[in-house]
């Protein structure tokens, strides 16, 4: 088989992935509307978003398994290939895991990984070696013989990432990785993800979870509705756009006692159906006025990634939620 | 960095691989019951009905009902694998999101599954054909390449079933397709009695059914002969399963496809 263009060497400088324009419609839905990124080799980036943002459906058409809308303007680039036409080599270079777990049940761990070794040409000895490594990276050597069905959720989720290891892939994209597991095995798996990094493997990951997004990534991409709203590094988006502190009310009924403190300070209000969120620069001027208050009745803590999330997508949830 | 992607013969083979592995978890129940379901028509109808019946198109009826046996196997192997089967590991396993995020293509995936229905064809023929040598209803002889036209009765009902699959939204309606298509064939593509017993008006619609050809090629190998081999059924069994194949892939293409 002959070779149009040779993917892009490890020394080589630029972004692994670039991507501009993105389009897609499903009926009358705007599912991704004009979406553009890039992704420099070794970071990690996550696509933060509600449910029904378009962050499935743009991993999807990054690895061929979705379509962009054809139009003109649509550039994709991952590894020098268009996932339109060079699917193969990207999924090659690639290790993807599904939002669903989508494991064989008929077969055992370590069949599970045999079957799909042999999708990335793995021969039967090399396989062998590979799975014992991977089964051990992901704490799973014990349950080599196990069956699909009497691992928990934790552990199908692991396998899962295990066999989306099985190429030696550059490129992981995620979908949702953790999403419904228990702490330990989210503490495991961004264990994992951070040792992956190290070695050079580019990460491209969605996820609702804030802390995620915190712990992993190098920049995050905030999307709703089919578009990109944010762009950049947690920790600078967050200085950016969003006060340092917040107080909390439990209870919206104590808003008279508190709001004719705030004189001529800036304070940004959210206000939701049993408790209100005040959002400052001045925290001094945020513990002074709930002096009055019992401890149980406010909060007051420095914003997070959560607060940015909220303020920059709304927090009315959608249709879709 | 392995940039090597996997050639097309890889491919296709992985994704066979696959189905192998997974259907031989459960061989016994998925293995013997190709065994047991001829032996129970052979012994209810051939010796049965058999015994008042004398000859069928020149050949003693127990033969007749065999060798159109090992076709319906072939038939109802492969359509049953390629209709419900294809549809739960697309609806609800969600198997081929997870085979398609390895470096394999929608083709690759559904063509590894036509010739994943066509080898079931050819086992269960042959497990039909070694029922049959055990009772000594044929002598061993050219019978013994009926599994390769098993092979391709197999890849023919996959063709056709992956296509029916791409129009069904709930699972329900395969019982359509089974009841309303392919169950009828045991009728009208001269199985159990000659096409030629049927009323002149329903000759078309025989000579239009894939079985019908599937069954006289293997009648043919069976009683080399006595009954001729007609090209024209090659022809239509491979015509049926590119064309019909190549519309099933292309539709079940846009499922599969975000």
């Amino acid at each position: 088989m002959t070779e149009k263009k040779q993917p892009s060497s490890p020394t080589q400088t630029g972004p692994v992935v670039a991507a501009r324009h993105i389009n897609k419609t499903y009926g009358s839905l705007r599912a991704v509307n004009n979406v553009g990124f890039s992704i420099q080799r070794g970071t990690c980036v996550a696509f933060l978003g509600p449910n029904g943002a378009g962050k499935t459906t743009v991993m999807k058409i990054l690895y061929g398994k979705g379509e962009p809308d054809p139009r003109p303007d649509t550039y994709i680039n991952v590894f020098g290939y268009d996932p339109r036409g060079e699917q193969l080599e990207i999924k090659q270079l690639s290790g993807v895991v599904t939002q669903e777990d989508s494991l064989d049940e008929e077969l055992n761990v370590v069949q599970n990984l045999q079957v799909y070794s042999r999708f990335y040409g793995i021969g039967r000895r090399r396989a062998a070696a590979r799975i014992d490594e991977l089964l051990e990276f992901m704490e799973l050597s014990d349950k080599k013989r196990s069956r699909i069905k009497e691992l928990s959720g934790g552990m199908k989720r692991r396998l899962v990432m295990a066999r989306s290891l099985l190429g030696e892939p550059s490129l992981l994209i995620l979908d949702e990785p953790t999403t419904g597991l228990d702490p330990q095995v989210r503490q495991l798996i961004w264990d994992r993800l951070h040792m992956l990094k190290r070695t050079g493997v580019t990460i491209l990951l969605t996820t609702h979870y804030m802390q995620e997004a915190a712990q992993l990534a190098d920049e995050i991409v905030i999307m709703d509705h089919g578009n990109v709203l944010l762009t950049g590094p947690p920790q600078q988006l967050l200085t950016e756009q969003v006060e340092p502190f917040v107080l909390e009310l439990k209870n919206k009924g104590l808003a008279a006692d508190i709001e004719p403190g705030f004189g001529d300070e800036a304070v940004r209000k959210e206000e939701y159906t049993e408790r209100i969120l005040y959002y400052s620069h001045n925290s001094s001027m945020l513990n002074s006025l709930v002096g009055g208050l019992s401890p149980g009745e406010y909060h007051v803590r420095q914003s997070d990634l959560e607060d940015l999330f909220l303020k920059t997508t709304g927090r009315k949830l959608n249709e879709l939620q | 960095m392995n940039s090597n992607k996997p050639s097309v013969t890889s491919r296709l083979y992985a994704v066979w691989y696959r189905h192998v592995r997974v259907y031989g978890r459960n061989i016994i129940s998925n293995g013997l019951p190709p065994f047991l379901e001829p032996l129970v028509f052979l012994v209810g109808i051939g010796m049965g009905l058999g015994a008042y019946l004398t000859k069928m198109e020149g050949v003693p009826y127990l033969e007749y009902l065999a060798t159109g046996l090992l076709m319906t196997t072939a038939m109802f192997t492969s359509a049953f694998e390629c209709s419900f089967g294809t549809f739960i590991r697309l609806e609800y396993e969600k198997a081929y999101d997870g085979m398609l995020a390895a470096p394999i293509t929608v083709w690759d995936l559904l063509i590894g599954e036509i010739l994943w229905a066509g080898t079931k064809g050819f086992f269960f023929t042959l497990a039909v054909l070694s029922v049959i040598y055990a009772f000594g209803i044929l002598p061993v002889g050219l019978s013994l390449l009926t599994p390769f036209i098993g092979f391709f009765t197999g890849t023919m009902f996959a063709a056709l079933s992956l296509l029916v699959t791409s129009f069904v939204k709930n699972i329900n309606h395969f019982n359509f397709y089974f009841s309303g298509f392919i169950s009828p064939m045991f009728f009208f593509a001269g199985v159990v009695f000659p096409v030629s017993n049927l009323p002149k008006i329903v000759h078309p619609i025989s000579e239009a059914l894939p079985l019908t050809h599937a069954v006289r090629l293997t009648r043919a190998l069976s009683f080399p002969g006595e009954i001729p081999l007609l090209w024209a059924d090659v022809a239509y069994l491979l015509l049926f399963t590119l064309l019909i194949g190549l519309a099933g892939v292309r539709r079940l293409k846009r499922r599969l496809i975000d």
